[in-house]
């Protein structure tokens, strides 16, 4: 008699087990593992530029000099080394990167919920994320970004705000398959108001989906930023990947001042590539299909 | 060892294939050219797309290059930056200065077969003071009426004694056909953008928007050696990037880039045989200008203090590679008679300006190293490579003067809207043509702001009696030493930093063209009429 009851006992830590090692194996697969590598580099050269490199300031007379030993990325038209250069642009990139992509999720997510569990709000908040989701996003950020003065935090809150729809989406047909759950109609019975139900029984079952998107989101807004300083749209105070591009360009030493170009953009190439690869890995991680559950 | 011998064949071989593709090349102009009267078309690099086309309204950078190669004008500036006869073959003044007579070539044709007459300079002068047109409007101020009692002589009765009128109405207004016209109504909206007929030595005959303007040679023009241009036709291609662009010369792909060679790109050419590079000199100066609304600005001591705060020098060194000219007043070195030498740039003197702004009453009461009200915002145009980086320069050089600024380079059209409504303390920005130092001074401290470029929105009766004192000043010496005088005044007052002269390069392709007769500054560089119809292909 008592066997069966054992059994039921013992299920609950089944699946702790598999919770600590779908972690580990996340860690554990090699691209993974070079992503978040890569993330952390990235975080840390933004964090501890000043210790890194000094910020590159005033013209030196060691112009257009080409990668060496003294500097690891060469110099630019002013004499600038361009390994601080990036160094420093990392942190401007990084910055908006992240805050835009919380604007992003907390948006995204708050539109996205709402719209799954209150039905009345759905048909709106759909047709206004369609809407947001077929303007043509990048003219209308080079529209915004010339009107305001261009600044860290003007540019994280014009890409912030025009990133939201796909965060939106995603969380609100992740919530409609939730919301339709028994245990929600039981804490609906249990007498639960609507915010509690949204926030303490749906959002925690988005969260994973939400760290998917705050990887994609932060991407795309690395992109979108160094693309808006690459147009002169930018902070012209702050260093950004963006703008050392843009200096290449305007000073038209793109074809004799290859180090110029190509550090920039691979650092947007490794940064974007890494969050994207990792964001997707865990995405197919916690899906039950691909773990058997 | 063997690796290297492998190379320098690879590279041999490389250079014969090179040698035999230009040869061909060469030999297929000479071929067609037969003679003097060639089939050459020359090809040049534009940044922008023509946005207007009629000659008597305001014109950008290309669309002056299109028109100044289709319409003449009375005067030119040669390659020492003095006027030269054109489509006048002299002026003289009369009537104690108060008459200005043009006397005009009687050979120039309109592509149409028309002769070019004195009817048509009197016409395209009262159009354009009737609609108001262009920075034209501002020179004929005080022409009180036009006569032209025969085909080759033009009057202007001045209202009063004006010592620069005729350079500056010669060398700036565009002579239409009135034929063609007249016609057409108000010309103020009149587009101009088709059947074009002109007088120059090239007049355009198509174009396709964002890609090519091509201009076909009018087989008259007397200035040119022959009667006639040598090359038959001149292309115009849009390149909107700088980088394209040389990569466009180094290719083949056009003979000459109209805009001029950043400084830092003329590594580009340097081990290119076949690239050229020719220098002139600049007709403006590049300069901070402050903003007189704002109420700190509008105090000399601040001025005189972020004066003391730019280093030009350095600026002169990193941003132009040494390539360029420091200046003390407004009136630049070119103009070698009214250049005051006597007076001295402000020093570069971060703790000077410091000891000068304290000295003025200004505290750091927060102690975070900057004075407390003194935060300025610099406007500037973002696409203008140099002027960016002096901003950047700036910007650090005026902190150690306790000085805050903010970097507002924008994009260039909001640029020129906060220009035009004066949203901006501290202007710098690039002045790209003053004919002479009287229609600068004008133009740049009247309170009437009669050229629209007074950034300084400066309103001050003395300046202004300074400036209209000089203007009818008929003497030349009594009129140099007031332009000097004038020069010392706003050096004093520092209602600008003057930043740099600079010089422009042009990079031509020197094995296919030869024969440019390159006048000062990057508006008319290698591309003014004169220099396209001496341009000869290389035999």
């Amino acid at each position: 008699m008592s066997a069966p009851v054992l059994t039921e006992q013992a299920l609950p830590p089944v699946p702790a087990a598999p919770k600590r090692s779908s972690w580990s194996g996340y860690l554990r697969q090699p691209i993974v593992a070079l992503s978040v590598l890569v993330l952390l580099v990235m975080v840390l050269m933004a964090v501890f530029a000043p210790l890194i490199a000094d910020e590159p300031t005033g013209a030196g007379p060691e112009v257009l000099q080409s990668p060496s030993g003294a500097h690891w990325f060469g110099t630019d038209d002013l004499g600038q080394d361009v390994f601080a250069q990036v160094v420093w642009g990392a942190r401007t990139s990084l910055v908006i990167g992240l805050a835009a992509s919380l604007i992003a999720i907390v948006l995204g997510t708050t539109i996205g919920l709402t719209a799954a569990y209150f039905r009345p709000v759905d048909a709106v908040a759909t047709v206004v994320t369609d809407v947001m989701l077929a303007l043509p996003t990048l003219p209308l950020m080079i529209m915004l970004a010339a009107v305001v003065s261009p600044s860290v935090w003007t540019l994280t809150l014009i890409i912030g705000f025009f990133a939201w729809p796909e965060v939106a989406r995603l969380i609100r047909s992740q919530g409609l398959v939730i919301s339709a759950m028994p245990y929600i109609d039981g804490a609906r019975v249990l007498g639960a108001t609507g915010w509690r139900i949204v926030t303490r029984e749906i959002l925690p079952a988005v969260v994973s989906l939400m760290i998917v998107s705050v990887l994609l989101t932060a991407s795309r807004a690395v992109i979108s930023e160094a693309g808006l300083s690459f147009l002169g749209l930018g902070d012209p105070d702050a260093w950004s990947w963006g703008r050392i591009l843009l200096n290449a360009q305007r000073s038209g030493t793109i074809a004799i001042a290859w180090w110029q170009t190509l550090f920039p953009s691979l650092a947007i190439l490794l940064l974007v590539l890494a969050a994207t690869l990792a964001g997707m890995r865990f995405n197919d991680n916690r899906d039950p299909r691909r773990n058997g559950g | 060892m063997a690796v290297k011998g492998r190379w320098r064949l690879a590279v041999a071989l490389g250079v014969v294939a090179a040698l035999g593709v230009s040869g061909c090349g060469l030999n297929e102009d000479n071929s067609s050219s037969g003679g003097t009267s060639s089939d050459a078309v020359l090809r040049i690099g534009t940044t922008t797309d023509v946005s207007n086309f009629n000659p008597l309204q305001s014109l950008s950078k290309t669309d002056s290059w299109i028109l100044n190669a289709m319409y003449p004008h009375l005067l030119r500036i040669d390659e020492n930056a003095q006027k030269a006869p054109e489509l006048a073959k002299e002026y003289r003044y009369e009537d104690d200065g108060k008459t200005a007579v043009f006397v005009l070539r009687d050979d120039f044709r309109w592509t149409d077969g028309k002769p070019v007459v004195a009817d048509d300079v009197k016409f395209s002068a009262e159009k354009i003071m009737e609609y108001k047109l262009g920075n034209v409007a501002a020179k004929l101020t005080w022409v009180e009426s036009v006569e032209a009692p025969d085909p080759t002589t033009v009057t202007f009765k001045l209202s009063q004694p004006y010592a620069p009128f005729a350079e500056g109405v010669g060398f700036w207004m565009p002579i239409v056909p009135k034929h063609v016209f007249e016609p057409a109504g108000d010309l103020s909206k009149f587009p101009n953008d088709s059947n074009w007929v002109g007088a120059g030595p090239f007049v355009l005959e198509s174009m396709t928007k964002g890609q090519r303007y091509v201009m076909k040679r009018n087989e008259h023009y007397p200035l040119a050696p022959e009667g006639k241009a040598a090359v038959s036709q001149v292309e115009y291609r849009v390149y909107p990037d700088v980088n394209t662009m040389m990569l466009a010369l180094r290719n083949g792909d056009i003979d000459l880039m109209g805009t001029p060679v950043p400084v830092s790109a003329a590594k580009t050419f340097e081990n290119d045989d076949k690239i050229k590079l020719a220098k002139v000199g600049a007709l403006g100066f590049a300069h901070l200008t402050y903003n007189m609304k704002n109420e700190h600005l509008a105090d000399q001591a601040v001025r005189q203090a972020l004066s003391m705060s730019v280093d030009t020098k350095a600026i002169i060194s990193a941003v132009l590679q040494g390539d360029g000219q420091q200046m003390a007043g407004p009136i630049s070195p070119i103009f070698s008679e009214y250049d005051n030498t006597g007076i001295e740039p402000y020093p570069f003197d971060p703790e000077g300006a410091k000891a000068k702004l304290s000295a003025a009453g200004y505290r750091d009461a927060n102690n975070d190293g900057f004075f407390d009200e003194l935060s300025f915002g610099v406007t500037c145009d973002q696409s203008n490579a140099n002027i960016t980086r002096v901003v950047q320069l700036f910007r650090e050089s005026a902190a150690q003067a306790g000085i805050k600024l903010e970097n507002e380079c924008v994009e260039r059209n909001t640029f020129l809207t906060r220009t035009r409504n004066g949203e901006y303390d501290i202007d710098a920005s690039q002045w790209g043509v003053f004919d002479n130092p009287m229609d600068q001074l004008r133009s740049t401290y009247l309170s009437s702001n009669p050229g629209g470029i007074n950034y300084n929105l400066l309103e001050s009766p003395e300046m202004d009696a300074l400036i209209n004192d000089a203007a009818s000043t008929t003497d030349p010496e009594a009129f140099k030493a007031k332009i000097k005088n004038i020069d010392r005044v706003v050096h004093e007052q520092a209602y600008l930093t003057p930043l740099y002269v600079e010089n422009f390069q042009f990079a031509y392709n020197a094995s296919k063209f030869t024969g440019f007769i390159p006048s000062p500054s990057d508006l008319l560089g290698m591309v003014t009429a004169y220099s396209l119809a001496h341009v000869t292909p290389v035999k």
